[in-house]
């Protein structure tokens, strides 16, 4: 990893004043200065500290991403495409009353479960709500409570700033739900290196969740404004698969809002991410989407197996029937594979459009093989214009 | 001890920081000379000086004249710091190879040093200036008599008391009890008088 | 007894606001009002406190024009009064006054300005010597202690000799500075009031009490200035000492006087140099000035903080240039002397000694150079909220409100303590860039909230301490209000005139006398105007912060928060810890700890400091006033706050 002088101020400039913060909450609840509030990062007063913690685990700023996968993954897993693959499925909670209040298979919340109850965690931070509706990390001691946690709501959970919050000593008995930037921030916990720190074996386990990208709180409620609805209506949300739509759940019933609508809302950060299936997690989760299939395959997620860690805990899931498997056709990994190319392409087409420069890629090395690969076919594509 | 007389005008300064008696102690001084048929002036610095920032008054004790209320630079013949920083400030503009000190050990931090932008001298390096720029020096820890007595305030007496004691100005105990039984309550004289005491034993 | 009903006779050692409070005694007075600015505060208390035993009517009046108005209306029921401010005081009450003194005045009043030349408490060094001469009324300034008293006993006869107001200037120096005073007799019989206006409208004594018609007034107010010129000619308060015929003659006033002579004596020159002390300054006396000027040709004019003696002698001077001679004037229009700030022996010294080219016996070269050397070493030390302000916890929820607001809010600032938040902006956390007169940061948060239109996107904050409200902002509300516009105003009621003392105000149920009186709900204004309004303990952090966010996201109105807590040196709190708040050595991890020093760097109470040795943060039990707040903003809670029981 590069040793890079970290410092609240170069965040502030590298990060925050260039939209790249994904409000991970990485960089927060490590010390008083920075806060998340309103979606934002906050830094309250300024920090003189020349190598902060802020700067070396915050996911845009700049570091050998591809050097920290090869360190924590198997080198023979790895895929330009998703990362570390050991195995790729379909399934669901096998527990039917799990399923029933949950985005979709139930996936996430069974391996939660599993690994509180066989002990490889002994707690888990998950994503809630406020008064507010501002979502932000929770710490889950007990395993009956972590199905209360289980919706997605589409907008930025700081949930690593929960984790920063766990004593040092408890941190890696604690598993961690997290989307792509979350995950990448806690790998570079992992791998960070600091005087006096070793962050080698947290957290416990990462599951991942799959993200196109997260919606600007402000831009959405202005969104739902314009169907008369508030953040308070909403039950849920969903993005089904294959009909260019988000489904909004209220009381009043289901309404579909237009891709195109929802796109405005987008947060700038997501913009800039290449990770759309949370590469650096043990495991990662996603709704199932599969051909003309998606209202057969509505109540499964996918899953990719990654690290030793993660393999573990799935085939004990399976084994204990806690989950319930469907092998995967080909044609499913192929398509997940293309989509997450996409965000790939997409994420550097808009980086080289605010660098201006294909050398400086803001947080990505331009030598970074995945980056090389995409971005040459990006330029490749250009160049035939 | 005999009070002392001397020929020409003798000019006082106390200093120290806002919320240490600095001026309670300059009018009782000042009270006590008025008493014994001496022409005082004071002049104070007050007003923003509760905020934190350095006091001082300057006492210009004559047999027949009102003063000017600023001292001249150079022109003290008497520095007592409640606190060393203070008192070397003062000294610093007002002293002069004749200057007798007084001051208190105990720092009162200014924030600049308090957030590390700053540092404080070491109390060996306040002791040697004072040693090498006045005639004549006294480190005394009043602080620490005062909460001995109860009260950290008590220190501004300490050093009235070993003021007196030193024989630079021209007071005794006798002329403190009696100024401040005009202006304190019983339970504060008895204090006071302890904490005048106190200051008086602390000069050999 | 009071030291202010000392004997006649006896020789007491007075501030010079005692000097003055004392010679209105003597004069008889019977009302005096004001309103606390440093350093004219004492005059007041030091009345209030005798009231009862004088009969006196004392007011802590809201604001100085009213002052002035109250002490004008027991004059114009034949009593004597006084109204006392500070310098910029004189500026609020100048539109009442220029009525005043057209319309001319019947009991013997004065107006005592007291005025801070080098700003030593203010954030101004304004001069009101400049009324006297614009609205024609009669300027005294005293020079030493018993002339404060004398000349204040003195400048009522003179207000009833030419039936209208005189102003009375001290400046710190004196105002601050004590002396010996001997007194003098206090009387014994008392006015009675009684208000005439059926007379002609000319009459003075019985006609009513107006500026009309205005030239007749005025051309009568100017031939009155005639006679106090005769008087001012003879007046045994102007003094000349010196030679018969000096190499130069200084002309002074104030507290100038004394560094003049103290400057005269240091340089040796006591048989060269002439002091012409004025202690009447407007109208100059024409014939003693003729008589001196006469008698050098150098003439160095010392006196603070504008040129107004300079400038009028230099006019009277040039009119009678052929009786007197064309003279060298030194002063501040040649440079000899600063156009800003105070004077002290030492500027004059060096002065004098220029012009007369005279060296001052200087120090020793090498204990020169070791004191140079020393004072490198010495830092400075910044003015800062003391340990257990209030301000410092306000401030900090404000900070932080903004901050997390994100579109870089500010905050207008007012005058009190909390002015500190602007002269020392890390003591503020960097939050208040404005700050003028009383009551004008909500004026001009009122007109920022307007300029949202023109591009100025920013929340736009408020603050007023309590006393402030009552005195200036109350107008500014209403304005902001009624124009919509979008302020977050902060009230810092810190239950007192902190800054001058803890003179009582309006929103106390007592007075300047300590009788029991009713008290004005600031919320209540707040409410009656129309703003929504919300009351915070600023100590709890917590929920002030929760309110103050909510604030600055409610955007399009007026919005009141009232963070009350007393201040630390209030009589109520001074010297009664709260808490016994200390570090707890195993909690505190140092620089180890990821929070840089907050406690000590950011949060910056003068008593939480840094162990340098140690390296963990430590509390000064000796200046702790056991708020508590620092206990709040520790990470790693390792301040500990336990509640002191209160005795008995």
């Amino acid at each position: 990893m590069i040793k890079k002088p970290g410092s609240q101020t170069e965040l502030k400039k590298n990060v925050l004043e260039q939209s790249l913060c994904t409000g991970c909450g990485a960089c927060v609840g490590l010390c008083p200065y920075q806060v998340f509030y309103a979606d934002r990062t906050v830094q309250l007063f300024d920090c003189d500290l020349p190598e902060g913690k802020c700067w070396a685990f915050c996911p845009r700023t700049p570091a050998d991403y591809d050097h920290i996968k090869k360190s924590l993954f198997n080198m023979d897993d790895l895929t330009p495409e998703i990362g570390a693959v050991k195995g790729y499925y379909f399934s669901r909670a096998f527990d039917p009353r799990l399923r029933v209040n949950v985005q979709h298979g139930g996936t996430v919340t069974a391996l939660l479960e599993l690994a509180m109850g066989e002990g490889m965690i002994d707690s888990a931070v998950v994503s809630s709500r406020n008064e507010e509706f501002e979502q932000h990390g929770l710490l889950v001691t007990d395993q009956n409570q972590l199905r209360g946690y289980s919706k997605s709501w589409f907008t930025v959970s700081p949930t690593v700033a929960a984790f920063n919050r766990i004593p040092d000593d408890r941190k890696k008995r604690a598993g961690v739900v997290a989307t792509p930037c979350q995950a990448t921030a806690l790998a570079k916990m992992k791998t960070a290196e600091i005087p006096g720190y070793n962050g080698s074996d947290l957290p416990g386990l990462v599951i991942g969740l799959f993200c196109g990208w997260t919606l600007s709180m402000e831009k959405f409620y202005n969104l739902l404004g314009r169907y008369g609805l508030s953040i308070t209506d909403l039950t849920g949300m969903d993005i089904p698969a294959g009909k260019n739509i988000l489904e909004l759940f209220t009381a009043g019933g289901l309404i579909s809002v237009p891709m195109a609508e929802v796109d405005h809302c987008v947060r700038t950060a997501c913009r800039y991410c290449m990770d759309s299936t949370a590469e650096f997690a043990d495991l990662s989760v996603g709704a199932a989407r599969f051909g003309k299939d998606c209202e057969e395959m509505r109540g499964w997620n996918q899953i990719i197996v990654r690290s030793d860690r993660g393999k573990h805990l799935f085939e004990l899931a399976v084994a204990k029937h806690v989950l319930q498997i469907r092998e995967a056709p080909p044609s499913a990994l192929l398509e997940l594979k293309n989509a997450a190319v996409e965000k790939k392409k997409k994420a550097l087409k808009n980086i080289v459009e605010k660098s201006h420069s294909t050398k400086n890629l803001l947080y990505l090395k331009s030598d970074d093989p995945v980056v090389r690969k995409y971005l040459g076919v990006e330029k490749k594509r250009k160049g035939k214009l | 001890m005999k009070e002392k007389t001397f020929i020409k005008t003798r000019n006082v300064i106390l200093t120290g920081v806002g919320g240490q008696g600095n001026v309670m102690a300059s009018r009782t001084l000042a009270h006590m000379l008025v008493d014994a048929g001496y022409v005082v002036t004071i002049g104070e610095t007050f007003g923003m000086s509760q905020r934190g920032g350095s006091v001082m008054s300057h006492l210009r004790i004559s047999h027949d004249s009102v003063k000017s209320p600023q001292i001249p630079r150079g022109g003290a013949d008497v520095i007592v710091g409640l606190e060393p920083l203070e008192a070397l400030r003062v000294l610093t503009v007002y002293g002069n190879p004749q200057v007798c000190v007084l001051y208190n050990s105990r720092p009162v931090y200014p924030i600049g040093v308090i957030t590390g932008e700053l540092s404080y001298p070491s109390g060996e390096t306040i002791r040697d200036a004072f040693e090498r720029l006045s005639a004549a020096c006294w480190e005394i820890d009043a602080t620490s008599v005062g909460l001995r007595l109860g009260n950290p305030v008590l220190s501004n007496i300490v050093m009235i008391g070993a003021l007196s004691k030193t024989g630079l100005l021209p007071f005794d105990r006798r002329r403190f009890e009696k100024e401040i039984k005009k202006t304190l309550s019983a339970g504060k004289y008895k204090v006071n008088l302890k904490a005048f005491d106190a200051g008086a034993d602390m000069i050999k | 007894m009071s030291k202010l009903l000392s004997p006649d006779r006896s020789t007491v050692l007075f501030l010079g606001n005692e000097a003055i409070a004392r010679g209105a005694l003597e004069a008889g007075i019977e009302v005096a009002t004001g309103y606390p600015g440093t350093p004219s505060s004492e005059v007041i208390e030091s009345l209030a406190g005798v009231a009862r035993e004088r009969n006196l009517y004392v007011e802590w009046s809201v604001i100085e024009k009213v002052a002035l108005e109250v002490a004008a209306a027991a004059s114009f029921a034949g009593l004597r009064s006084m109204a006392v401010m500070k310098q910029n005081g004189v500026n609020v009450a100048s539109d009442f006054l220029l009525h005043l003194t057209a319309s001319g005045t019947r009991g013997g009043v004065v107006l005592v300005s007291c005025e801070d030349p080098g700003a030593l408490s203010s954030v101004n060094e304004g001069e009101s010597r400049y009324f006297a001469s614009m609205m024609e009324m009669p300027l005294l300034e005293p020079t030493d202690f018993q002339d404060a008293k004398d000349i204040t006993k003195w400048a009522f006869e003179l207000s009833e000799a030419i039936g209208n107001v005189v102003m009375l200037r001290s400046v710190t120096r004196m105002s601050h500075a004590s002396g010996n005073v001997t007194c003098g007799k206090l009387p014994t019989k008392r006015r009675n009031a009684a208000f005439e206006y059926d007379g002609p409208v000319m009459d003075s004594q019985t006609g009513p009490m107006i500026s009309t018609p205005v030239m007749a007034k005025h051309l009568l107010r100017q031939q009155k200035l005639k006679d106090v010129q005769r008087m001012f000619d003879n007046s045994p308060f102007n003094r000349y000492t010196g030679p018969a015929k000096p190499d130069l003659l200084i002309i002074t006033s104030s507290a100038c006087f004394l560094y003049s002579c103290e400057a005269v004596e240091m340089l040796g020159l006591q048989k060269r140099v002439g002091i012409l002390k004025l202690a009447t300054t407007w109208p100059l006396p024409p014939n003693l000035l003729e008589k001196y000027l006469r008698k050098a040709k150098t003439i160095l004019i010392v006196e603070e903080v504008m040129a107004f003696l300079e400038e009028n002698v230099k006019v009277l001077a040039s009119g009678i240039a052929g009786r007197v001679g064309v003279k060298t004037f030194f002063g501040k229009y040649n440079g000899a002397l600063p156009f800003a700030g105070e004077l002290n022996p030492d500027i004059v010294a060096d002065a004098l000694g220029k012009i007369l080219k005279v060296k001052r016996k200087s120090l020793p070269a090498d204990y020169q150079t070791d004191v140079q050397k020393t004072a490198a070493l010495i830092p400075v030390r910044e003015q800062t909220f003391c340990a257990g302000c209030p301000h410092r916890a306000s401030f900090w929820n404000i900070h932080n409100a903004i901050a997390l607001d994100g579109r870089k809010g500010f905050v207008c600032g007012d005058i009190g303590c909390y002015s500190m938040a602007a002269l020392s902006p890390a003591t503020g956390y960097h939050t208040m860039p404005t700050l003028h007169s009383m009551g004008s940061g909500t004026g001009l948060a009122s007109g920022f909230a307007q300029l949202s239109r023109f591009g100025l996107d920013k929340p736009i904050l408020a603050v007023c301490g309590d006393s402030t409200f009552y005195h200036a902002v109350i107008p500014a509300l209403i304005n902001a209000q009624h124009n919509r516009a979008d302020i977050t105003f902060i009230v810092l009621d810190n239950a007192g005139t902190a800054m001058t003392g803890f003179q009582p105000h309006p929103g106390l149920a007592v007075s300047a006398l300590k009788d029991v009186v009713p008290a004005v709900d600031i919320a209540a204004i707040c409410k009656a105007i129309g703003a929504k309004v919300a009351v915070s303990d600023p100590f709890d952090l917590a929920s002030t912060s929760r309110i103050l966010t909510s604030f600055l996201a409610d955007k399009g109105s007026l919005k009141v928060l009232i963070l009350r807590q007393a201040c630390a040196l209030s009589p109520e709190k001074k010297g009664k810890k709260a808490f016994d708040v200390k570090v707890d050595e195993s909690l505190c991890i140092g620089e180890a700890c990821g929070c840089n020093r907050l406690c000590t760097r950011i949060f910056r109470c003068p008593a939480l400091t840094w162990d340098r040795d140690t390296k963990k943060a430590v509390v000064d039990e000796v200046i702790c006033a056991g708020c508590g707040v620092c206990a709040s903003i520790c990470p790693q809670q390792a301040i500990v706050k336990t509640e002191v029981s209160a005795p008995g």
